[in-house]
C-alpha cells in the first residue's frame, strides 16, 4: 500500500513536468484562447494571482490541454496499452476542435504521455499510478491555491521568453 | 487499488470547493479538478477499452461546458 502511494505520488511529480513543460512550449500563458479564458484569467489576477498564469489556467479549463491529454493517455494505456493512449490523443484532438481551440497542446501531451506512461508500466508502474497523479498534479495546480499556482506558472513562463 | 479511492476523494474535495467558491471564474477551475478526477473514476472502476471513450467522452463534454459558461460569464463574443 505504502509501495503504491509512492509510486502515485512519482508518477504525480512525473505527470506535473510533462503537462506544464507542454503547455508553456504552446504559450498557454500567452493569450486566452476564448474570452472565458480571459475572464478566468482576469479574476484569478483579481484574487491575487498572475494574469499569466491565470492564462495558462483559465486555457485548461476551457479546452482539453497537456493535462487532460496525459490523463486520457494514462486512461488509454491502461484499458489497451499504447494504442489506446494513441486513440486517446485523437479523442483529444477530436475534443480540442469541439472546444474552439486551434492549438495542438493536447494533441502533443497525449501522444508523449502515451510513451511515457508505457516506459513507466515498464519499470514496475502501474497505468493506474499515472491517472491517480494526473489527477493530484491538475489539483496541485487548479485546486489548491490559484493565487500560489498562477504566480509559479508566471514565473515558469517568464523563463520559457 | 488506492488509486481509484484516492481520485472519488479529490472528484468529493474539488466539488466542496466549487460550491463553497463565489465567483464564477475562480469556481471554474475547482470544476475542472472535479472533471480530472471523475473521468479518471470511469475508467478505473470500468477496465474496458470502451471506458476510455466514456471518459473522453464525459470530459469534453464536461469542458465545452464550463468553457460555455466562463465564455457568458465573460459576456460572450462581441460581433460586429
Amino acid at each position: 500500500m505504502l509501495g503504491e502511494l509512492l509510486h502515485i505520488l512519482a508518477a504525480a511529480i512525473v505527470s506535473w513536468i510533462l503537462f506544464v513543460t507542454v503547455d508553456i512550449f504552446f504559450r498557454l500563458p500567452e493569450a486566452g484562447g476564448v474570452s472565458g479564458a480571459s475572464a478566468i484569467a482576469r479574476d484569478i489576477e483579481a484574487g491575487g494571482g498572475a494574469l499569466a498564469g491565470g492564462t495558462m489556467m483559465g486555457n485548461i479549463v476551457c479546452s482539453p490541454d497537456a493535462s487532460a491529454g496525459t490523463l486520457l493517455a494514462a486512461c488509454g494505456v491502461y484499458v489497451a496499452g499504447i494504442p489506446g493512449g494513441l486513440v486517446a490523443a485523437a479523442l483529444v484532438f477530436i475534443g480540442n476542435r469541439i472546444c474552439h481551440d486551434p492549438g495542438y497542446a493536447g494533441t502533443t501531451g497525449a501522444v508523449l504521455a502515451t510513451f511515457v506512461v508505457y516506459g513507466f508500466t515498464l519499470v514496475g508502474f502501474a497505468a493506474t499510478d499515472f491517472i491517480a497523479g494526473m489527477v493530484i498534479a491538475i489539483l496541485t495546480i487548479q485546486g489548491l491555491s490559484h493565487a500560489h499556482a498562477s504566480r509559479l506558472l508566471a514565473r515558469l513562463w517568464r523563463v520559457r521568453q | 487499488m488506492i488509486a481509484i479511492y484516492l481520485v472519488a476523494a479529490l472528484a468529493v474535495f474539488a466539488a466542496i470547493r466549487a460550491t463553497v467558491e463565489k465567483n464564477t471564474g475562480r469556481k471554474l477551475p475547482y470544476v475542472n479538478v472535479m472533471n480530472f478526477a471523475i473521468a479518471g473514476t470511469i475508467v478505473l472502476l470500468l477496465d474496458h477499452p470502451l471506458a476510455l471513450v466514456a471518459a473522453a467522452a464525459y470530459f469534453v463534454g464536461s469542458t465545452l461546458e464550463a468553457n460555455a459558461i466562463a465564455s457568458t460569464y465573460a459576456g460572450g463574443e462581441r460581433r460586429g
